[in-house]
């Protein structure tokens, strides 16, 4: 118990500590509380996703032809949400209730990068979801979002196979 | 009783405004810094359940996350919920033909995922996250998401279609 405990509270597991543990046989488990927790938030996050009809192919669709409003307003909100509530806690020095410090570095910005953006963009357009929403889809129970998830894995595979060396980034 | 059987509606059945379901997904993203100190991203999950799949045994917390999201999405439609073959109008665009709507679908899949790892996140850890945070890269990715969208979408929709 000692020992998951401390392991989970690493902030971010490189490549080098991940093959540590691999080698030390080091438990990298998370504790059965904070484990469920993480379950409970991806419940609330489907839930919203599912509220706000970002699982819907045509509201994609629309939204990508200036149709319908609904999802430029979901996203926007969310990001204000976001912003105000974490202007807050860093503007009063608040620590955050766990404790734990937030992972503030950005991702540096590269160019090359945008291409990876444009992608996505054309493959969120082409599938109409993106890979929050397509797991949301699958509890939905639209049934051949399951090509799409086996398609992101794939896509995800296929990029750790060109750059072996790639971060797995904060922004992911 | 018609009352309750309204919220019981929009709570297991309905879609919602998208101010409500927009603060939603924000508390929901604010929490989960503020209480478990982590950063929304759903391309992660995949990213390490992808290597669990391949070789190395490390356990993250993205993989219970994004197991949550088809819970959430069972929850919210519990109230009408059905299998369904259908996919919008995606289904006009492949003819009907579901070996067409699946090979679409997984190779846009491929795009996806590729394409997300590439520009360092998807539309919850670049999108939202990552604008909300200030982050140049962030928000020049969001641009370039949504500029390809709209070019692939209505080059589908317009021309083609």
């Amino acid at each position: 118990m000692a020992i998951t405990r401390k392991t989970s509270k690493t902030p971010r597991k490189s490549i080098e500590m991940v093959v540590v543990a691999k080698k030390k046989k080091v438990s990298t488990a998370l504790s059965t509380g904070s484990l469920l927790a993480y379950v409970l938030f991806g419940v609330l996050f489907g839930y919203f996703l599912s509220k706000a009809r970002a699982t819907d192919y045509d509201s994609i669709i629309d939204m990508f032809m200036f149709k319908e409003f609904q999802l430029y307003g979901v996203i926007g909100v969310a990001i204000l949400v976001v912003a105000a509530g974490l202007f807050l806690t860093h503007r009063f020095k608040k620590p955050t209730l766990s404790g734990k410090a937030l992972d503030w570095e950005p991702v540096a910005f590269e160019p090359s990068r945008l291409i990876g953006a444009f992608l996505f963009g054309a493959g969120w357009a082409l599938a109409g979801t993106c890979p929050g929403t397509v797991l949301t889809q699958l509890g939905e129970g639209k049934v051949f979002a399951i090509f799409t998830i086996l398609g992101i894995g794939v896509g995800v595979w296929a990029f750790q196979k060109w750059q072996p060396k790639a971060a797995n980034d904060n922004n992911c | 009783m018609n009352f309750f059987h309204q919220v019981y509606l929009n709570l297991f059945a309905n879609t919602w405004h998208w101010a409500v379901a927009g603060v939603g997904i924000g508390l929901t993203a604010l929490a989960l810094a503020w209480f478990m100190g982590k950063r929304l991203g759903v391309t992660g999950g995949f990213v390490d359940a992808c290597s669990i799949v391949t070789s190395s045994a490390s356990s993250s917390w993205k993989i219970w996350f994004i197991l949550g999201l088809p819970l959430g999405g069972v929850l919210a439609t519990i109230g009408a919920w059905s299998w369904t073959l259908t996919y919008g109008r995606l289904d006009a665009l492949v003819y009907g033909s579901i070996w067409l709507k699946a090979g679409w679908l997984f190779l846009s899949g491929i795009l996806i995922g590729f394409g997300a790892r590439w520009a360092g996140g998807c539309t919850s850890g670049n999108s939202i996250m990552g604008v909300a945070l200030g982050s140049k890269m962030s928000i020049l990715a969001t641009l370039a998401f949504i500029a390809a969208g709209v070019i692939v979408t209505n080059i589908l929709f317009k021309a083609v279609m």
